[in-house]
Formats: C-alpha cells, structure tokens, sequence
C-alpha cells in the first residue's frame, strides 16, 4: 500500500503542477533566467575560475560550471524548501481532511509529494543544462562517475526528506510556506551558492553546515568539475547521508505531532 | 445495550475551542473557550438514517468530524462499530467516509476519474478492482459521460456527486454526510435525497448520520432525528414520535402585513398563543412587507383569536394555512430560532 500511494500523490503532484503548456515553459526560462544572471554578474571582474577547498585539497573550477551547479542545486532546495506549499493548497481547498480522513501512510503521502516536486524538477534540469552546454560552454571534469552520482544522489534524498519535514510541518501551522520564504536569502548567503564557502566569515560557517545544501554543493562542484573522487568528498557526502536520516526521523515525528495538534487544536480547515 | 449494538455511540461527548485574542499589539493574550459540544449522548442503529439538525454554530459539523476521526474531543468517548474514534482511529478510518457540502475536498485540475483513482489509493483498494469501482460509481451518480473533464469544469451539482462517489470509494459501513445538498438546485438536492435514502440506506444497507439545516429533507429522509441546539441534544427520536409530544399539537401558518414589534409581543403575551415565531419571508404586497408568523396553539379556536386580535392591530391577513405540526415547527420549538 505505501508505494501505491507514493505513486498516487506523485501522479496527482504532477497533473497539478503542468496543468498546462504555459507552465512548463515558465519553469524551463526562470531558473535558466537566474543562472544568467549570475554569470554576467561575475563577468566585470575579469575571473574564468573559482577556487573551492576541501581536506586542505585546492580544486579550480570552471566559473560558468560553479554557478551553473549553484544555480541548479538552489533551485532544487527552494523548490523542496517550498514543497510545504502543496499541503498547505490541501488545507485552502479542503483535500487535506479528505486525505487525513483515509487510512493511508501519512509518510507515503510526505514522501510522494516531495518526490513530486522533485521530479518536476529533473526535466527542468535537463532542459538548464541543454541550454548552458551549448551556449556556455562548461568545462567538466568528472573523473569519477560514481562519485558524481552519489553527490548527485545523496544530494536529492536529503533535500526530499527535507521537503517531506516542511511538508508535515505545513499540518501544524498555516506559516511553513512563509516561514520557507523567509529561509531563501539566508540559504542564497549560507550555503556558498555565489561564493566559496572558504569566503564566508567564520562566525557565519556554525550555520553553513546544518544546510544540506551547502555539503550538496561541495560535493557536486568537486565531482562534476575539479574531477574530485569518492573518497575526497567521502566526508561531506557521510554528513549528506546522515542528514537524511534525521530528516526522515524528524519528518516521521512533526507528522505524528502535527496531525495529533491539529486535531486537538481543531486547525486542519484553517486558511 | 453494550457500545457494539450501535454502529455509532457517543458517550458524554464534549468538545471545547480554544483561541486566543490579543487586546493591543504587544497586550497580553486573552483566552477565549467556545463549548461546541456538552456531553452529548446518543446512538445509531446499523443501517439507520440518522438526521442531526440545528441552527449554525450548534455542533452538527463538530460531532461529524470527532465521529471520522478529524477532530479530537475534550471529554467523552465516541465509537463507531464498538471501535473508539479515538484509540483506534486507524481501525475506525477504514470503515468511514465523509462527505462535505459545498466545493470542498476534490481537486480541480484533476478530472473526476482521476480524483477518484487517487482517493481509491489511498483506501487501499485493490489495483483489480479500481476501474470498476470508479465506473460503477460515476454510472451511479450519472457522471460516467463527463468522468474525463476537470473538475474545475463541472457545474456544483456536478462536483457533488463526485464528492459522493468519493465518500463512496472505500465502500463504507457507515457514511458522514455533512449538509450533502447544500447550496444545490431544488433537482439536484432531490436527486442526491433519493439517491441517499434508496441506495445507500435501502439498498446497501449502509449507516448514514446526516446533518441538515433543511427540515423537509430531514422529514423526508431521516428514520431518527436529533435537534442539537447550542452544543446539546434538546430532542432526539423519530420525527412522528417527537411531532406527538409537542406541547401544543394545533399549528398554523399567518401570512400578514403591518406587524409591528409592539404587535408581536402583545401576541406572545395572549393566552391563546403557545408559542409565536416569526420567520423571514422576503415578499412585499401594495409596498407592504409581508411577514409570516408560525403559530402554536392547544385547540383550532386560537385561530379566530388571533385574526381579531391582528384585526384590532389593523394588520392585513393574506392567508391562513393550518396544519399539524411539522419538523420546522419543531426545529423551532425546541431551539427558539427560524
């Protein structure tokens, strides 16, 4: 039962998500927008590389390929970050009781939502990439393929179970979505999305390292462009894995709770 | 008779609402505690019809939703099949469903076979017996021809036959319709009234509590019926039985221009007049708004009394309609509004 109603909620997601042509094609030129955007912005000053420590280890990265990585991975996270919204239609539209008020996993329901939103998002990325390969040019560097996959891999289970936390949490409260909204900048800032992480002021890196999004980001910039392997990056990809973990457990715990308080708070219709 | 007799049992049912209201911006909070719900009991025998009635903010849509599990209560207990709603929700969730009044609990961009192929996932029904269930149902409520077009397509009665075949999905012992007609065309609500009585309680057998504010649809329908009035039962039983033991049997309807509030309380204060109730009536004659007054008397001589004493008020009578007591009458005499 539990993965046909992942497969359920994943379907359901995705026939709302593209209800029509327009859509698809809004949520193909934004984030390519963005990466844009960044690019020039680095262009005055005159730099092609960007340098990014790990393990006292120096890589050069390619700079259209650090804020191409940057750019799609926080989209990913925002996206997932945001991922509470589709709940919080369910509570506006009164589905949330309809799918309360049947027997099924409420972790099926978390997670074929966030894989929802997920997936919405690989074609996306397929399409961003498509775009900034042929007309930008990234130099890659991938020497080890199955390093690049597990950071990849790694990288978008822990931000689905992270969604699937917002998600449960979006039970409880009417503010999970804006509480995400406010999350983006800090995140944009925290994570090393537009600079190396070796930048960031050292009071500010505590907060850096309890994102997911940062040790993604290292992982896959090293794999896809300074040919990293998997034992250089075997250390942020271990704190990835362990974040999924406690985004899981967590995930499971707010549901429980979110559902026991809005039932004893009488707040499921409440918009 | 033990708590598995009933297909539905409330015992000593409360439930309280707690919000909280700040006087100023930085002021200290003001608890505010609403009784929906004080200790109510009653039970549902399999395959009855049960009718909750009562004016808005009674409780109706409160004890539904403790009874299928969305709300918790304060105190008390509430079973369903001899399961607590409470300690076995799991349990008590795969023998309900709920249908809602009005656009609520259907997705829009989905068609209506798709939000009742999701629904049935979540019920677990097999993957065999999905289409055939989804077909027979949308042929039952006569959707089948529009089964493909997105709800957000459909006109309200439309949507609310889809939203019975979605509380139908998971074949339910026992079935919550929470004002099931609201808003609907006099057709429409017939239809889905028949539908209710002949199908789902005559035919399958299944246990139905409905809450209405409409009384003819309660009269029509309801093999019990339960006035709740400010978060208690004031009347439970079947609606012949309770029409007996009205007070004053005799009843009549005035249809009059020109009665005033000075008028209506010297009504009230004849002895005549049981009780005297005035209803909304939006009509107007010669530029006088017509009021209509509901009358309860011991005997059909109150009738003549009341005429001469609208006579000497100079109130203009349309029409006198006598009759016995009626649910409407009753809803009015046990809660005191219209």
């Amino acid at each position: 039962m539990f993965f046909t109603v992942v497969l359920a909620e994943i379907k359901k997601h995705i026939k709302q998500y593209f209800f029509s042509a327009r859509v698809l094609l809004w949520a193909l030129l934004l984030p390519l927008g963005n990466g844009l955007y960044l690019y020039f912005l680095y262009l005055p000053f005159a730099a092609r590389s960007v340098n990014l420590e790990l393990n006292s280890s120096n890589y050069t990265l390619d700079l259209v390929g650090f804020t191409l990585v940057g750019q799609l991975l926080y989209s990913f996270f925002t996206m997932m970050l945001l991922a509470g919204a589709s709940l919080e239609r369910d509570r506006e539209q009164g589905t949330l009781e309809a799918i309360l008020l049947s027997p099924a996993n409420r972790l099926a329901v978390l997670l074929g939502g966030a894989l929802a939103n997920a997936l919405n998002y690989v074609w996306l990325v397929v399409g961003v990439l498509l775009s900034w390969a042929i007309f930008l040019k990234v130099n890659v560097i991938v020497n080890d393929f199955w390093a690049l996959f597990a950071s990849i891999f790694v990288s978008f289970l822990s931000f689905v179970a992270l969604g699937m936390c917002l998600e449960a949490l979006s039970v409880h409260s009417r503010r999970g979505v804006v509480y995400a909204t406010w999350l983006q900048e800090p995140v944009m800032f925290l994570s090393g999305l537009i600079f190396p992480l070796q930048s960031m002021p050292r009071a500010l890196l505590p907060f850096s390292y309890l994102l997911p999004l940062t040790f993604g980001l290292i992982s896959v910039r090293l794999t896809l462009l300074g040919g990293a392997s998997i034992f250089d990056v075997g250390i942020p990809l271990a704190i990835l894995a362990s974040m999924v973990l406690i985004f899981l457990t967590l995930a499971i715990l707010v549901m429980g709770y979110a559902e026991r308080s809005a039932k004893a708070k009488a707040t499921l219709t409440q918009i | 008779m033990s708590k598995a007799d009933f297909a539905v049992e409330t015992r000593q049912l409360s439930r309280d609402y707690v919000s909280t209201r700040r006087s100023h911006f930085i002021g200290k909070k003001d608890t505010i505690v609403v009784r929906a719900l004080d200790r109510i009991d009653f039970g549902i025998q399999e395959g009855e019809l049960f009718g909750l009635l009562g004016p808005n903010g009674a409780g109706k849509t409160t004890t539904v939703k403790i009874l299928c599990t969305l709300l918790e209560p304060t105190e008390g207990q509430a079973f369903v099949k001899g399961h607590d709603v409470v300690k076995e929700s799991a349990h008590v969730r795969r023998m309900v469903n709920m249908v809602a009044g009005g656009e609520r609990m259907l997705y829009f961009r989905l068609t209506g076979r798709e939000n009742l192929k999701y629904f049935a996932a979540l019920y677990d029904v097999p993957r065999k017996d999905i289409s055939a269930r989804v077909n027979g149902l949308l042929e039952l409520v006569g959707l089948s021809d529009r089964a493909d077009d997105e709800v957000e397509k459909y006109s309200k009665g439309m949507k609310q036959r889809l939203q019975i075949c979605r509380g139908l999905i998971n074949n339910p012992e026992v079935i919550f319709l929470d004002e099931p007609t609201l808003g609907l065309d006099v057709n429409i609500a017939k239809d889905i009234r028949k539908f209710i009585r002949e199908k789902l309680v005559e035919e399958q057998g299944k246990t139905v509590l409905l809450t209405t504010h409409y009384m003819y649809e309660a009269e029509e329908m309801c093999d019990q019926i339960g006035f709740l009035n400010k978060g208690k039962f004031v009347a439970i039983g079947h609606p012949e039985e309770l029409k007996r033991k009205m007070p004053s049997a005799f009843s009549f309807e005035v249809l009059a221009t020109n009665l005033t509030d000075e008028v209506l309380d010297g009504l009230k204060r004849q002895k005549f007049a049981k009780k005297v109730i005035t209803t909304d009536y939006e009509a107007e004659t010669e530029g006088e708004k017509i009021n209509r007054l509901i009358i309860n008397a011991d005997s059909d001589r109150a009738t003549s009394e009341v005429l001469n004493y609208l006579a000497t008020r100079h109130c203009r009578v349309i029409s006198v309609n006598v009759r016995g007591p009626t649910l409407e009458d009753l809803f009015m005499f046990y809660t005191g509004e219209a």
